[in-house]
């Protein structure tokens, strides 16, 4: 009998140890996988922008500040590959074409950053951003030359690139919101284009009635 | 006192960096041999550890309920894909993985296991085939990368061993229904 109460006491310990244990390593039952993880992690602390050198696809040269008083739209990609950036810059697009024209450039840039400065040149840039109809201009496409400025900036936003055997890379993709003062303001899923295009509208309408 | 030696040696192999580091380097072989060969180690140091404190086990663990959970919890943690992505990235988790699968799962797994009746075993791994063939399923069919320092292909890979281990208990499970032991002696 007293036994038996110990195993009890025991087992309602182990339990509470259980849910406690599952609390604490997924964020209180919300973050599963380290990619939502990461992205809370990622809102929470809202790291700034590095200092980097930006080559665009016109081969000119400037640091973040270059969009002082905007808001920058990022995504993170490189050119050869063949499954997930199409898809990532065609959503980027159709954000991007769901925004009022008056906005984009005075109010916010898009930046599709490249992470493979090797071969993404400011020519293999200039030709890939046609495909997606980007002007260069409101929408730039640029690579980080420097490559220990580029590790800083992909450790910061926590873009995790592995390189595989056949020139390729495997990387986690989503959008990414930097705010008028080179803060990162959101990450959002790429896969839903009008959450985040609906998001970037009201953070820009609420911006204009502040001023 | 042996075999309780052999497992401390076991565990020391796995925990040494080099052999830690390349067990890790592959997904599959982290999740499959390298998480099991710890539990091995911690059930093979159990036996010293039931001899030193044969009393607390004896009231603490009497009908093996609250071993076989804990050992549970422990597994099951492990198999978030979040866990096996931050035992690579934070040393805590990883210090937390080695010390919780030999210490917590496998030491109660072995002091509990025999004190289990055999509706319970078999709920045990019945159970387990099925969240096996679940996880299998999701590793190999999910539309994402579950842990971003792993490639997707080492995923699928995963996930088939999830699947061939289930099939594995499932054919223990066969054997242990359909077939009697004392009719061949």
């Amino acid at each position: 009998m007293i036994k038996n109460r110990y195993t009890k006491i025991s087992f309602f310990l182990v339990l509470i140890f259980g849910i406690g244990l599952f609390y604490i390593g997924t964020d209180g039952f919300t973050a599963f996988t380290a990619e939502t993880a990461r992205v809370q992690q990622l809102k929470d602390d809202k790291p700034k922008f590095p200092d980097v050198t930006l080559e665009d696809s016109m081969g000119r040269k400037y640091s973040i500040s270059e969009f002082e008083d905007k808001y920058v739209f990022i995504t993170f990609l490189y050119t050869s590959c063949t499954t997930v950036c199409p898809e990532l810059e065609y959503n980027m697009k159709q954000v991007y074409d769901k925004l009022p024209s008056t906005v984009k450039g005075e109010e916010i840039v898009f930046l599709s950053i490249s992470f493979d400065p090797e071969r993404d040149t400011p020519a293999v840039l200039n030709e890939y951003k046609d495909y997606f109809k980007s002007d260069g201009e409101t929408w730039r496409m640029a690579r980080i030359p420097n490559q220990a400025q580029l590790d800083s900036l992909l450790k910061a936003f926590g873009v995790i690139v592995i390189p595989d055997d056949n020139g390729t890379f495997a990387h986690n993709s989503a959008f990414y919101l930097v705010d008028k003062k080179g803060s990162l303001m959101d990450v959002m899923d790429y896969k839903k284009i009008d959450e985040a295009a609906q998001k970037v509208n009201n953070i820009l309408e609420r911006g204009e009635s502040k001023l | 006192m042996n075999q309780s030696f052999y497992g401390l040696l076991l565990w020391i192999f796995l925990v040494a960096p080099p052999v830690a580091n390349f067990m890790e380097s592959v997904m599959v072989i982290h999740m499959h041999m390298q998480m099991p060969m710890l539990v091995i180690a911690g059930m093979l140091m159990a036996r010293f550890f039931q001899k030193r404190f044969s009393g607390f086990f004896e009231i603490w663990n009497s009908n093996g309920v609250p071993g076989i959970t804990l050992f549970i919890v422990i597994m099951v943690y492990w198999m978030l894909p979040r866990t096996m992505d931050e035992a690579l990235t934070s040393h805590l988790v990883e210090g937390f993985k080695f010390i919780s699968l030999p210490f917590l799962a496998g030491i109660s797994l072995r002091d509990s296991w025999k004190k289990l009746n055999s509706f319970g075993k078999n709920s045990i791994i019945i159970s387990f085939t099925v969240l096996f063939l679940g996880l299998g399923w999701l590793y190999i069919w999910s539309p994402v990368q579950l842990c971003n320092n792993y490639l997707v292909f080492q995923q699928v890979t995963l996930g088939w061993g999830f699947l061939t281990t289930s099939i594995g208990m499932v054919v223990y499970l066969g054997y242990n229904f359909f077939i009697d032991p004392s009719a061949y002696e």
